[in-house]
């Protein structure tokens, strides 16, 4: 019996990014699938575990695949914010200050351990990612499109890090933690040999347009009253919740509700189902949420606990 | 015997009392009604007009008589039903230091546009009144009765309601799930004596003998020179002489050691000493680190060393001794 | 001991002051149910209640301080002196409400606490009662009516509603009153009737009930006739006799002494009545007037158990009539009344006091000189005041101590009991045994309901003569001065100057009109709420199947009646949930079956469809398809975009044929 819902498949590209995305990624389906949400739904993201898990791999598959551009940058404590912005030189033969532009002038960026820069420096990079400009010595300069942002993070208590602020984490709009290989992908990445050349030999899927068409569909995914309902009450419900200090934010609930759109799209629907919502809500949700009682904040445990205490309108 | 406690007990059987997590709604089964006293003034009243009406032949007296009974009766429907469905849950509650009010912030709703009135919250501490009549939903700001410091869990809380007519008391009881942080008392007593650190070149660090922040009453270890001999000659006599207070950040440190307190005082004295000294030590900006009996935190300031160092004295115990 | 009941602590769920603004309410409603009494209580009274209210209003305008205890204390026990010294007692029912008024005015200037308004509305409730010992009429009903929402609405501004609108507030306490009017309507039908008094009544209990009295004066029935009132209401089972035949009789006088008649006790005997007509059936409503007599047409036949009928055909019924009570009777307008009568009745029949009134005496010795047979001396009698200038009115000349000689040759102007007098004596003095009857003569239909309204003014009083073989025979000797108030009534029959209350007039047509249907109105309350006896509620109850109404079924009943009351209020005022769009109807029917089938295969309130449906598909493959179809069905009604209606129609029957195939068992 067909299925009346409109279960039709995602854009075949799209697809075939999922699928090429796996194959180099091991066992990690959902994150990757996390992660392309997240571009589909023109965010960026942030990737928090430790050294040598695939970090850099998933950024820098997920831009072979695209077809986008890719620099990174490896965040030190002594950087200052014109290395990754870029800086005006005195050209001679011009007499004229000539801009040479930094790193992030890219279309995906992987902004590597974040957190050993000095809060100055990542401000820089943050103010970029939301304005999607550089402002430098009074110029301003687009950044080209799309724009994607990947940053990791160290576990805050490492040694010499600076943890981002509360008010640049919710730049972020999901927030992942890639993890272990389990034991068959690890068995896997073991025989196969290192990911390094399967990503070089990655051939993109889409072009950048065909990208901003996909993003524009999932703008157009279909978000019913008893969903926004559903929205409403877990923000609602986040903000009210003891256990935090403070809720989610209005402008966090526009991103709840646009990552959904995205992974309802990554489903082939073009509705939002509560089921949506759900899936990306430990992602979306954990880094915005501090605990009241000591620092840190919500893990997903928790998170999904108060997911369970809001029923559905 | 213990007959609080064993009414506490008995009280928890009978209301079937448990924490509850999340938001609770008033079912049927959760709301308790019994008249009140001028219920049962309306009742007698109604008793004896009703002998009244019979004594004399009154038809219209009887109607009378039954037309207040069948008020009394919608009035109890009335009352029962400005509680049923409604919401409650537990916010937050900001920490306290003991002996302060604590205020829990409860959330109210209701499924439905009739609006609730006169809706009496009570966690102990003095009942406050709550109305629904807007669309959204309302938040209360609720007394909590005092506590000795540490976790406390959160107290039994009742809602009830004698609206529309006072002949019906209906109440609900509410145990939230949820623990709130007290921190000792603070004792005010001098701080133990600041050791200046030389400064380090280091870029935050300003000179704390610089910045000019306004003028405090002379103490007795005040230099000379820091007095506002201007401002002390506009000043009546009588005042302490102005000084001049000058702030910089970190210029001076100080550790408030379980060791520096003065020999004689017992645990929960000790620990408000301390809470008296990292507020002090707080408002003057001060560099300042916490240690007791197996805890050493480390220098610092702001906001959240402060929390930390006031959290550490709320739940310290002495080593070998009960949780508090 | 550190101990106290758990709830003794939050008892008071509202802060006790009063609050400021209720009280021109608490005000408005003294007055309300304090006011009419002023009608009825003593002025000084009045005054005190009133200048105490006004004093209250005074104090709470310009927000100043309640006056101190002693002078209140002062005030009270004066008026407390004064009401003994008014009434004598402080237990009777007059003095009982003066009591309540007082307490009422007094605890005004007492309200500190917001319990002392509650007691200022209990009393309030109860003064509301005491009105009805004066009027049970539709008026006083409906202004108890609002009176009591006031009061209600007051109760509610005192807890908690003191910031809404007043309309608000009245609002709301009308929709209370109007719920509580199906559990009146109950209680009122069911409730076991006691017919009253509990104890004994204070003597002023029944004063001033009008009526006729036992005795008859000259003047005395033209007093009653000014008075416009309802006597009693009569429904006639059948055709009503012509008015000339209505003679309602009343008491029947027979002693004649300084120009007043009276009734003396005579043993009882059973009266012989022969009928020589059909009988009359009908039913009357008697207005109380503190008398035993009831008012039959003449002559009954068949009386109400309870009530007796004398030798003189005059009914009387146990006590007297305190309240508004009702009964049955059955007549004949033609008979035999005692053709053997006792000789003491007829002696007695003949008694005149010596010395007086020797013209009249002189005149029918004459008359019997002439013609000694009763028969015609009756004639001659009845001849004698047609043809001589007799005048029918109500300003009749007082009259001396020989009344009936004045009147029969000097003033010749007077009233139905002037004329039935002077024939009585002109009568006994030729030797004829006659007496005075007293009782209303005819009535008027009320074309509203099709009763007949007899008023005080339609009293009457007409004469009896004893004839040998004919027993005693009905003379009215007002029928041959005039005609008129006999055919038509008393307003055709007097001269158009004659005062008469302004509703007894039957010129005004349209003020006519009106009285009828107001009377109607008045008469249905009577029959129907007022006359709610406990014959009455056993009548209703065994035609509603109770056939033998006891205190014990009629309780059940009530209790019955009370409890789905009560449940329909809550289902009613509980019950009302949004209206769920019909794909959640649906959807909910299939996780209440789907739960049916497993305990933990409950779909939890945070599950989504889809998510629900695999779980359940995981757990019971056959259903799996079943299943994840009806999820796909239902989140795409639910959370798909809008369809067009002949879409969404087909989904939504597609969806509920799918539910109806699930098993309703959990399958092997």
């Amino acid at each position: 019996m067909p299925l009346p819902a409109s279960q039709t498949s995602p854009g075949d590209g799209i697809a075939a990014v999922l699928d090429a995305a796996n194959r180099v990624i091991l066992g990690k389906d959902t994150q990757v699938r996390l992660a392309l949400a997240c571009l589909l739904a023109r965010g960026h993201l942030l990737i928090e575990d430790l050294p040598g898990v695939g970090k850099t791999t998933l950024a820098h598959t997920l831009a072979r695949l695209l077809g986008l551009d890719f620099q990174r940058i490896q965040f030190t404590s002594d950087m200052l914010p014109a290395d990754i912005l870029g800086v005006s030189i005195f050209d001679r033969e011009h007499a004229d200050f000539r801009f040479l532009p930094g790193p992030i002038f890219t279309q995906v960026v992987l902004a590597d351990e974040i957190n050993r820069a000095t809060p100055k420096t990542q401000s820089a990079l943050l103010e970029a990612m939301e304005e999607h400009q550089v402002t430098a010595e009074g110029i301003t300069r687009p950044l080209p499109e799309p724009f994607f942002v990947i940053a990791t993070q160290n576990p805050a208590h490492q040694v010499g890090t600076f943890p981002l602020p509360e008010s640049q984490l919710d730049r972020f709009l999901l927030r992942l933690e890639l993890g272990y290989p389990d034991s068959r992908a690890e068995r896997a990445l073991l025989e196969s040999g290192g990911r390094r050349s399967q990503v070089a030999a990655l051939t993109p899927c889409l072009t950048p347009p065909a990208l901003a068409g996909f993003q524009d569909e999932v703008e157009r995914v279909h978000a019913a009253p008893p969903l926004l309902d559903y929205v409403q009450a877990l923000v609602e419900a986040s903000r009210r919740a003891p256990a935090f200090r403070h809720g989610l934010s209005p402008r966090a609930a526009l991103a709840l509700l646009a990552v959904s759109r995205a992974w309802a799209y990554l489903a082939g629907r073009r509705q939002v189902l509560p089921e949506d919502v759900q899936a990306v809500w430990p992602a979306l949700a954990c880094h915005r949420l501090p605990l009241a009682q000591g620092s840190g904040h919500a893990s997903p445990e928790e998170a999904l606990a108060l997911l369970r205490g809001v029923a559905l309108p | 015997m213990d007959l609080r406690a064993q009414a506490q007990r008995w009280q928890r059987w009978l209301f079937r009392l448990q924490p509850e997590g999340g938001a609770v709604r008033l079912e049927r089964r959760r709301i308790y009604i019994l008249p009140t006293r001028s219920g049962l003034l309306y009742a007698l009243a109604l008793v004896v007009m009703l002998l009244g009406a019979i004594n004399y032949d009154l038809a219209l007296g009887h109607a009378l008589v039954f037309l207040l009974a069948g008020l009394g009766l919608v009035a109890m429907v009335h009352t029962f039903r400005n509680l049923l469905g409604l919401g409650l849950q537990a916010g937050t509650v900001a920490p306290v230091f003991a002996g302060e009010q604590a205020r829990l912030t409860l959330h109210l709703d209701r499924p439905d546009p009739r609006p609730r009135r006169a809706l009496a919250l009570d966690a102990g501490a003095g009942p406050i009144l709550a109305e629904l009549e807007l669309p959204d939903s309302s938040s209360v700001s609720l007394p909590l009765p005092p506590q000795p410091r540490g976790y406390r869990p959160l107290p039994r809380l009742t809602v009830a309601s004698v609206y529309p007519l006072g002949l019906f008391r209906a109440w609900a009881y509410f145990l939230p799930a949820a623990r709130h942080l007290v921190y000792p008392a603070p004792l005010s007593s001098p701080l133990p004596r600041a050791r200046s650190v030389p400064q380090a070149g280091d870029s935050r660090g300003g000179n704390g003998q610089e910045d000019f922040a306004g003028l405090r009453p002379r103490q007795p270890a005040d230099p000379l020179r820091h007095i506002a001999w201007k401002a002390a000659a506009r000043e009546p006599a009588e005042r302490p002489l102005p000084v001049k207070h000058f702030a910089g950040g970190g210029a001076e440190e100080i550790r408030l050691d379980w060791q520096d307190l003065p020999s004689g005082c017992d645990v929960e004295q000790g620990l408000s000493l301390l809470t008296g000294w990292v507020l002090a030590a707080e408002a003057e900006g001060l560099s300042y680190g916490l240690q007791l009996p197996g805890v050493d935190i480390p220098r610092g300031s702001g906001p959240a060393h402060r929390q930390r160092c006031l959290e550490t004295l709320a739940l310290w115990s002495p080593p070998g001794a009960r949780q508090p | 001991m550190n101990w106290r009941l758990p709830w003794r602590r939050q008892r008071r769920p509202l802060p006790s002051p009063l609050p400021h603004s209720v009280l021109p309410w608490l005000l408005l409603c003294a007055l309300a149910t304090a006011g009419p009494h002023t009608l009825h209580q003593p002025l000084w009274l009045t005054a005190i209640a009133g200048l105490v209210l006004a004093w209250r209003a005074w104090l709470w305008l310009r927000q100043l301080p309640l006056p101190p205890r002693w002078l209140l204390s002062l005030v009270s026990l004066g008026s407390l002196a004064a009401i003994v010294v008014e009434y004598r007692t402080l237990l009777g029912r007059d003095a009982g409400v003066s009591l309540l008024v007082l307490f009422l005015a007094l605890k005004l200037m007492e309200l500190r606490q917001r319990r002392d308004g509650v007691v200022v509305l209990m009393l309030g409730y109860f003064l509301l009662l005491t009105h009805y010992f004066h009027s049970q009429s539709i008026p006083t009903g409906l202004w108890m009516l609002l009176a009591l929402v006031l009061l209600t609405a007051t109760l509610l501004r005192l807890h908690g509603d003191d910031r809404a609108r007043p309309l608000a507030s009245l609002r709301y306490a009308g929709v209370l009153t109007l719920q509580a009017l199906p559990f009146m309507l109950v209680l009122y039908l069911l409730f076991p009737r006691i017919s009253g008094p509990l104890w004994g009544l204070p003597r002023d209990a029944h004063a001033g009930l009008s009526g006729l009295s036992e005795t008859m004066a000259p003047g005395s029935l033209a007093n009653l006739i000014q008075n416009g009132s309802i006597a009693f209401r009569v429904q006639f089972q059948g055709e009503t006799p012509p008015r000339a035949q209505l003679y309602w009789r009343g008491p029947v006088l027979d002693h004649f002494a300084d120009g007043v008649w009276r009734a003396r006790f005579l043993p009882h005997r059973k009266p012989q009545v022969e009928a020589r007509g059909p009988e009359v059936a009908y039913v009357t409503t008697l207005e109380p007037h503190n008398q035993r007599w009831l008012l039959a047409l003449d002559s009954p036949t068949a009386v109400p158990a309870e009530a007796s009928i004398g030798h003189d055909l005059q009914v009387l019924a146990p006590a007297p009539l305190t309240s508004r009570s009702r009964q049955a009777f059955r007549s004949v307008l033609d008979y035999r009344h005692n053709r053997q009568e006792q000789p003491l009745v007829l002696q007695r029949a003949l008694q005149l006091p010596a010395e007086r009134n020797p013209r009249t005496r002189e005149l029918a010795e004459q008359w019997r000189r002439a013609d000694p047979r009763p028969a015609s001396l009756v004639q001659r009698a009845l001849a004698h005041f047609r043809q001589e200038p007799f005048f029918y009115t109500l300003r009749a000349p007082l009259l001396g101590r020989d009344g009936v000689d004045e009147f029969l040759f000097a003033t010749r102007r007077g009233f139905c009991e002037h004329y039935a007098s002077a024939f009585v004596v002109l009568m006994r003095a030729a030797g004829v045994p006659a007496r005075v009857v007293t009782g209303y003569q005819g009535g008027d239909i009320n074309p509203v309901d099709g009763y007949l309204t007899v008023r005080q003014s339609d009293a009457h009083a007409w004469a009896e003569v004893w004839l040998e073989d004919q027993g005693w025979r009905r003379v009215d000797p007002t029928s041959a001065i005039s005609p008129a108030r006999i055919e038509a009534g008393i307003a055709a029959a007097l001269p158009d100057d004659e005062a008469l209350p302004l509703l007894a007039r039957v010129d005004l047509d349209w003020l006519v009109r009106l009285r009828h249907r107001w009377e109607a109105a008045n008469n249905a309350w009577n029959q129907w709420v007022l006359g709610y006896t406990p014959e009455r509620q056993r009548q209703l109850l065994s035609r509603l199947g109770l056939q033998q109404p006891d205190w014990r079924n009629m309780s059940a009943a009530l209790a019955a009646a009370c409890g789905l009351l009560l449940l329909l209020l809550t289902l009613w005022s509980l019950g009302r949930r949004p209206r769920l769009a019909p794909e959640e109807r649906l959807w909910q029917r299939f996780c209440r079956r789907s739960a049916r089938l497993a305990p933990d295969l409950a779909r939890a309130p945070w599950e989504g469809p889809l998510a629900y449906g695999r779980r359940l598909g995981e757990r019971l493959p056959t259903l799996a398809p079943q299943a994840e179809a009806i999820a796909g069905l239902y989140a795409t009604l639910r959370y798909g975009p809008p369809l067009a209606p002949r879409d969404r129609q087909q989904l939504l029957e597609r969806l509920a044929a799918c539910i109806r195939e699930l098993p309703s068992r959990r399958p092997s």
